[in-house]
Parts: C-alpha cells; structure tokens; sequence
C-alpha cells in the first residue's frame, strides 16, 4: 500500500530537514487522528503528535524497511506514546473532565498534503476500510478497545461481559484475518 | 510451546493485549526464531490497519511550526560547532588555530557522540527496567488472584473427570461466584498436536450452545491452568467439559470427543 511513496525516513536519518517537513505532511493528519481516537482531547493529541515527531527525527536511523512500512513504524510510535499518555491520565484521574468534551474536527481534511499524496491516502484508505469491513463486529469491538483503549484482556471481557477465553479467541482471529488481508495487499 | 502458539502471542502483543508474561515469553523466543519475527513484524503492521481506517484529521498548523522549530534547533546546536571555528581564520595562527579547532571540534563531536549513546543506552535501559516491572506486577496480579481465589471464603470446588479418550484425566475448577471468576487447575492431559489447543467449555441452562471459556496447551507433565473471568451466574451454568479444537479456538465445538467433563 505504501510503495506508492518514496520512503522519506532514510533522508530523514541523515539530518534533511526538507524531507522531515514532507514526512510531517504526509503522515501528521492520520496520527493526528489516531491520537484524538485514542485520547479524546486535541490538546493532549497535539503535544502527543509533537512528541511522536521529535523522536521520529531522534531515532530515524532505527528504522528498519525490511521490518515494516514507514507509515506502521510512525503509527507505533504514536500509539504507544497516547497510550501511555492516556494511562497517565487515568491515573491522574482527569479522563472524567474530558469525557463530555465534544470534537467535531473529522470534516478538516489534510490541507497541507499534496494532490498525489492524497490520491494515494484514498486508494489506501477505500483498501484498508475494505479489509476491516470483513471482520465481524465483535472481533472489530474487541480489537479496538484493546488498540485505541489500551485495554487488557480481562478489562475487556469485563467491559463486554464475555469470559476471557472467548475475548482472547475473537481477538487472535480478528488479527489473523488483518493479517492475511495485508497480505493480500502486497 | 509451539511456533503457533507464539504467533497467537504475537497477535495479541501487536494491539497490545499479550500479557506481561506472554510478552517476556515471546520476546525470548524471537531472539532466536526468524519465521516469528517476520510474523510478529506482519502483526505489528496489520494493526495499524485500525488506525489507517480512521478519517485523517489536520493537526493546526502552529503543531507543525514548533516541531519545526525544535528540530532546526537541534540542528542548529551542532552547526554552531562549525561556525565557531571560522572565527580563527588569520594568517599568523592558522595552522595552529586549525590544529587546535580540529582537535576541539573532534573532541566536542566526540563528546556529542557520546552523550548521545549513552542516552540511548541509557533509554533502552529504562525501557527495559519498565518492561520488567510490568511483568512482575502482571504476576503478581495474577499470583494475588490466584491466592484470593483459593482461600475466599465462598469459593468451591468442582471436580472435572476424565472422559473415555483420557480415563487419566482430572480437573479441579475453584469457583468465586461473587466475583464471577474461576480458576482452572489441569492434571495428565494428554499433550495436544501442534495444530489443536485444548479448550474449555461452559454447558449452560438458559442457552443451547456451549460458551467458550479459554483455550489453552498441556505442558510436558499434563498439567495446566487458566483463569476464567466473567463466568455466567453460577444458576446458568450447568456444566463444564473441555475438548480438543483446531490452534488458537474456535466459536463452537467441532467435536464432542470430551476429555474432561463435569457438573457444577
């Protein structure tokens, strides 16, 4: 899906600022939308997205295109920080102060990425919406609440009220059907 | 532990569901099993599937100029090391100069490289040492679990017998029904194919079909154990049997060759 694009991070590693901007361009609106999926607050999604490119210009030189996409490695690296961001907050228990804040941000489309950029993210996304389509919706509920809640599997066979043998079964069959999906892709 | 079965780990570790101690098991077996790597590494990018299905959402701009700002900074800090040099230029110092500038500006990038590293190093360590936390609280969540289940003062028993197809079989479920929780404790099962996984059912009174209450694989001595959380009202349950199914579990048995079967 993205071999459409010229891999921007090998530049990136060797200190070219002009291809960080492209990487930013390319990529901040679906980490923007990740991290607002994830932590419902755009403030916290902004410091969280600036966080995610600093260390993306930190640790360029560790990525590793044989491993995976440049897209899935900025992914990580997003969600793992809004996660752990998010679990801060429960912690600090301000998650309730922001549970009745509304966004209504999903209409702004990228405006900084370039006209083939965005015809790639079309052709990706009508693929990737293609690919979740086709798995049931307690596999799809169950994986998300574990991706974008950051839930284990006992909170999540809480949350549904199913035992956690059922959670776990429905979650690596969920995976294992993405799995051959991408694979279908290449 | 089966090459499938660490893929069913890598599955769960790639949306971040594997426990700690599934994790560390996995992590282990990695560092020396290629074919799971590539599994792990198709994983990890399949789940970012879920984030790409989401409508792309434009950060403000001002995010934008400030982490431009800060990364031109950065670079800005390791030009300077150049420029302060330039200021030497003069006919009567200049071998001197450059000598001294070359060995201060060796010595400096030197000195960045290697602050660098061990902050890097030092990074790792501190993910590593977050790693291992996380583990022993997973365990002793589950070893707290465990210990409160046995020794609750509602908790009961149900023995589980073997069946035809493995007379030698035995289990004894611990059952919280307060907390809605059981643990499961597995004797002399036979060990399962690669290509199968032992799981456990629950047969209940209000519905017709079993519920699936874990999968699980038999150690080299029989033995096993899981936790069941969120089990049905003690009423509903009627009885609980385990057969063998297809890796990883399946929504319904596909068999009705019981190894172990008990009411509660």
């Amino acid at each position: 899906m993205e071999t459409t694009h010229e891999a921007l991070l090998p530049s990136v590693a060797r200190g070219d600022t002009t291809a960080f901007e492209s990487l930013y361009d390319r990529y901040s609106s679906t980490l923007y939308a990740l991290l607002l999926r994830i932590l419902s607050n755009p403030e916290d999604a902004q410091e969280v997205l600036q966080e995610t490119f600093v260390k993306a210009w930190t640790n360029a030189k560790m990525f590793d295109a044989a491993r995976g996409s440049e897209v899935a490695w900025l992914i990580s690296i997003a969600r793992s920080r809004g996660i752990d961001r998010l679990r801060s907050r429960k912690i600090r228990g301000d998650r309730e102060n922001d549970a009745g804040r509304e966004i209504s941000i999903h209409s702004a489309f990228v405006e900084s990425t370039t006209g083939a950029d965005k015809a790639v993210q079309s052709q990706e996304s009508s693929a990737v919406r293609s690919a979740l389509s086709e798995l049931p919706e307690a596999q799809r509920v169950a994986l998300e609440l574990a991706y974008f809640e950051g839930m284990s599997q006992s909170e999540i066979a809480a949350k549904l009220g199913e035992p956690l043998g059922t959670i776990k079964t429905r979650m690596q069959l969920g995976m294992k059907k993405l799995r051959e999906r991408l694979q279908a892709f290449k | 532990m089966t090459h499938e079965e660490f893929e069913a780990i890598a599955a769960l570790d790639a949306i971040g569901a594997a426990t700690a101690e599934e994790t560390r098991m996995l992590e282990e077996h990695l560092a020396s099993c290629e074919s799971c790597r590539r599994a792990r590494d198709e994983f990890a990018e399949a789940a970012t599937l879920l984030a790409r299905d989401l409508d792309p959402v434009a950060p403000p701009p001002e995010v934008r100029e400030h982490v431009v700002d800060i990364i031109e900074e950065e670079e800005a800090g390791e030009d300077n090391v150049i420029d302060a040099g330039r200021r030497f230029i003069n006919p009567w110092w200049l071998a001197t100069a450059a000598t001294l500038f070359l060995a201060l500006w060796g010595w400096r990038e030197f000195g960045i490289r290697v602050a660098r590293e061990n902050i890097r190093t030092q990074q790792a360590q501190i993910e590593e040492l977050k790693s291992a936390n996380a583990l022993l609280q997973d365990q002793k969540q589950k070893l707290s679990v465990e210990m409160s289940a046995l020794a609750a003062p509602g908790t009961r028993s149900i023995a589980l017998s073997g069946q035809q197809i493995s007379p030698s079989a035995s289990a004894r479920v611990y059952l919280e029904p307060e907390k809605r929780r059981a643990i499961v404790f597995f004797q002399n099962l036979p060990s399962n194919p690669k290509d199968k996984s032992y799981q456990l059912w629950i047969i209940r009174a209000d519905q017709p079909n079993p519920m699936s209450a874990g999968v699980f694989d038999v150690a080299d001595n029989g033995s096993a154990s899981i936790v069941i959380e969120n089990l049905p009202v003690a009423t509903e349950m009627k009885a609980l049997a385990v057969t063998l199914e297809p890796r990883g579990g399946v929504e319904q048995p596909t068999n009705t060759n019981f190894y172990l079967m008990g009411n509660s």
